[in-house]
């Protein structure tokens, strides 16, 4: 059973055809990459999938349950997680509480706990904090918890919205360009903590990316996409060498 | 005829609320915030207008002139007060809010230092009512509609035909490409508050004849705010619209149930706007996009 | 009663009324300029149950802010649901409808001439111990999961979303409890000043609240309840500046909105962790710059 199964999915944006016919058919442990020029539709996919947007026509399954029409974040809960192509953390929060945020959904307190220092919402707190903590360790800034988003790396905060993501416990996770804007370093960093996580997590990883080194070194398969249209999909092997991939990148070949 | 009687009502009293709908809105369009310094605006400029003007026998039109030259002059030195930091900085729009408020405030303070809590009165500027049958029309209403379209008219011309209108629309569709494009924003916005601050003046002429002249004359801005949210916020002509239907609808209400209760019924008429089309008759939807 | 403690017991019913607008303003990003009228349901209510229904104090004060967290969750289902620029004009013109309302219906509420007759029972002590109680319970809300995800809803709907955060229930949450603290406070005054007319909770009066939380700094709450006392004391010190009152105060206002926009306290609270740090701090001697 495929963990995302995305089937023929349409939307437009008044005259605006942003995708056209999409699909895509994820299992456990596969990074599928999204590529194609700017304009292209990637982010509105991710939109779509993850609930921004409702499509106009097709349908989104997630782990086998129909996602296409549900609300936000209740996609989310039913295990999505994603992030952002501009970083979009929470300010007024410390690192970790802007994990703790993913995490608050499903701590088990109400109102009551939240207003009075009952011993219920005391645990929960702490539990939360240790699963949060955890994920900060995974993605390396464990020792930035109690610091300020604003006042960190661009590196950092993209490695902090990976956290955040991964504490609403995605069965599938949408990453945004996670390499924009990183030095190659970073980039570096970054390929190892993806690869990482697909290894020791196992959850579907689709990522879009304008760093082709990147994408194209850890994807399964990669999802081509120009103006709406999928005009590719394949391994990177296969995809590097269609004729109209190369195309919509460089141009035509003048004879 | 009753019913001829309340529309010929309703746009005198709607017209004025059109001049408050889309001085505010405006600002609204450029700004992206509500000024709520609006209200005293109106009513310090029509104050002016009157210890300047009208007090000493001068008539309707220098009257309108001079409230109208204070709005746009008390309007610019607002924005460099309260407004253009926060602009510059890019300091979180939210700010807006609190020193709109505090501005009006501001405004307020001058007018009730000027003139206590005492009401006054603009002097009779207007002969007979006209009889049509058994219609009747006072002559303020015609005038004050037929100014204030006139100056609605000028508005749409400047706003669609000129270069400042094209930048001022420019800005209110995206700031920064506007600015890359080679447009004085903060220029711009000054002729925005410009803009809103000489319909703020006559605004506030328009309710002194129609009310009285008091301190907290400006509250009725709150008219024009209901007008924009129905007409839809973010759209001039929306404005317009929302506010000529208000006037028509609280001309009947008034004449039915009372002035008392008018305004729980305006408020529950926003509110059914708000659930069934929130971007009001003509507004846009504006989606976030991730 | 000396003066200082009548306007040390007003600044305190203010402080109580602040607090729940922090909570639905500060944290969470929602302009109101309607609850105010939350705090007249909560003064009238209160007040028409002792006097004209004869109901004993404890009885009448929890109801009335049973029936204040009601409407609010009445005007609230609508409003939650909208985008920020339109929550302050629908909380405006509710605001102006229930003063209309206060106004008209004469016989129960007393009209334009106010309730008068209600017993005075609220006491500087009692004001003492609502505001600290109200203040340790925002307190706690704050650094609990709600209010984390209030700052985030703030801060990013979009985002807060698809972390999985349902935002118009946080923001009922938010708005109920601002609701609810400010009907509290509503009896309170209700029941010092012995009377009470629709002219006091207008939008200028929940606009100054507003105002009170920025000045002190959006996210501190400490700010607001430090902002409320300077804010509310200055006009009662300044009485002899009667007529420029207002000027003064929007002066001082639009100073920090200019010069210093996170408020007087930017993000620091009073809490015992930060008072040991400012305690350290002096303590150190001043860093001199490294000459080489």
């Amino acid at each position: 059973m495929a963990l995302l199964k995305v089937e023929h999915i349409y939307k437009s944006f008044g005259g605006v055809k942003a995708i056209q016919d999409f699909s895509i058919d994820a299992n456990r442990g596969e990074i599928h990459g999204i590529i194609g020029p700017n304009g292209a539709g990637k982010t509105t996919i991710f939109n779509v999938i993850s609930g921004i947007y409702t499509a106009d026509e097709g349908a989104v399954l997630l782990d086998g349950k129909d996602v296409t029409h549900m609300e936000q974040h209740l996609i989310t809960r039913e295990g999505m997680g994603r992030t952002f192509q501009n970083i979009r953390l929470f300010k007024g929060l410390s690192v970790l509480d802007n994990v703790m945020c993913a995490f608050d959904p499903q701590s088990r307190y109400g109102v009551v706990g939240s207003l009075l220092p009952l011993p219920k919402r005391f645990a929960e707190e702490k539990r939360g904090r240790e699963i949060c903590m955890g994920y900060l360790k995974m993605v390396g800034l464990e020792a930035y918890a109690q610091e300020r988003p604003e006042n960190m790396s661009y590196g950092h905060r993209r490695k902090l919205e990976i956290a955040r993501a991964l504490t609403c416990n995605p069965k599938v996770m949408l990453l945004d360009e996670p390499a924009a804007g990183l030095n190659p370093v970073e980039v570096g960093e970054l390929t190892e903590l993806i690869q990482r996580l697909s290894r020791e997590i196992g959850f579907v990883i689709l990522l879009i990316e304008h760093r082709l080194e990147l994408v194209m070194n850890i994807s399964q398969f990669i999802h081509v996409q120009n103006f709406g249209k999928t005009i590719a999909v394949g391994t990177p092997a296969e995809v590097r060498s269609n004729p109209e991939v190369i195309e919509a990148y460089l141009g035509k070949e003048e004879c | 005829m009753q019913i001829l009687q309340y529309i010929i009502n309703g746009i005198a009293l709607g017209s004025v609320y059109a001049l408050i709908s889309t001085g505010f809105s405006v600002i609204f369009n450029v700004l992206k915030f509500s000024n709520f310094s609006h209200g005293a605006l109106m009513t310090l400029s029509a104050f002016v207008g009157y210890f300047i003007a009208a007090s000493n026998g001068w008539g309707l039109v220098p009257t309108i002139i001079v409230a109208v030259i204070t709005g746009c002059l008390v309007a610019l030195f607002g924005e460099l007060l309260a407004f253009r930091r926060i602009l510059i900085r890019n300091t979180s729009p939210i700010y807006f809010f609190v020193s709109s408020i505090t501005l009006g405030t501001l405004f307020e303070g001058i007018v009730v230092l000027k003139v206590g809590a005492n009401f006054y009165n603009y002097p009779r500027f207007f002969g007979k009512p006209l009889h049509l049958g058994s219609l009747i029309i006072s002559q303020s209403d015609i005038i004050i509609f037929c100014i204030s379209a006139f100056a609605l008219i000028v508005l749409a011309f400047v706003i669609q035909k000129t270069k400042l209108g094209r930048a001022l629309r420019s800005v209110s569709f995206d700031r920064d490409t506007a600015s890359l494009m080679g447009i004085d924003v903060t220029r711009t916005i000054q002729f925005a508050f410009i803009i809103s601050g000489a319909l703020a003046g006559l605004a506030g002429v328009f309710l002194g004849i129609n009310y009285t002249l008091y301190p907290t004359l400006g509250s009725l801005v709150v008219k024009g705010f209901i007008a924009s949210v129905i007409g839809g916020l973010g759209s001039l002509p929306g404005a317009i619209i929302g506010a000529m239907l208000l006037g028509i609808m609280e001309t009947a209400l008034i004449s039915t149930i009372g002035s008392g209760y008018a305004p729980v019924f305006t408020f529950l008429i926003m509110l059914v706007f708000l659930l069934v089309r929130p971007r009001g008759i003509a507004g846009s939807n504006i989606q976030e996009k991730a | 009663m000396s003066l200082y403690t009548h306007i040390l017991t007003q600044i305190l019913i203010t402080v109580v009324s602040v607090a729940g607008v922090f909570v639905l303003t500060g944290m969470t990003g929602m302009f109101s300029l309607g609850q105010a009228a939350f705090m007249a349901i909560g003064a009238y209510t209160s007040g028409i149950l002792v006097t004209k229904l004869s109901l004993p104090v404890y009885v009448a004060w929890p109801a009335a802010v049973v029936l204040a967290v009601a409407v609010g969750f009445i005007v609230g289902l609508p409003t939650v649901r909208l985008r920020r620029d339109y929550i302050s004009l629908v909380t405006l013109g509710f605001g102006e409808a229930i003063t209309a309302l206060l106004n008209r219906a004469t016989a129960i509420t007393g009209g334009a001439s106010g309730l008068t007759g209600i017993p005075k029972i609220t006491t500087l002590p009692m004001a003492i111990v609502s505001a600290v109680l109200v203040i340790a319970l925002i307190m706690f809300f704050k650094r609990s999961k709600y209010g984390r995800q209030c700052i985030a809803v703030r801060s990013d709907e979009l985002a807060a979303k698809s972390m999985g955060i349902n935002v118009p229930k946080v923001k009922m949450i938010a708005f109920l409890i601002s609701v609810a603290v400010t009907a509290y406070g509503g009896c309170l005054y209700a029941f010092y000043t012995a009377y009470v007319d629709p002219t006091l909770f207008g939008w200028k009066k929940s606009a100054e609240w507003v105002i009170m939380v920025f000045f002190g700094g959006v996210n501190s709450l400490t700010g607001s309840v430090l902002s409320t006392f300077v804010l509310s004391g200055l006009p009662e010190v300044l009485r002899f500046l009667q007529n420029y009152r207002a000027i003064i105060y929007a002066v001082l206002v639009l100073l920090i909105i200019n010069f210093k926009p996170a408020g007087l306290l930017g993000e620091w609270e009073l809490t015992p962790a930060n008072v040991k740090r400012l305690i350290a701090r002096s303590g150190q001697p001043k860093r001199t710059k490294e000459v080489d």
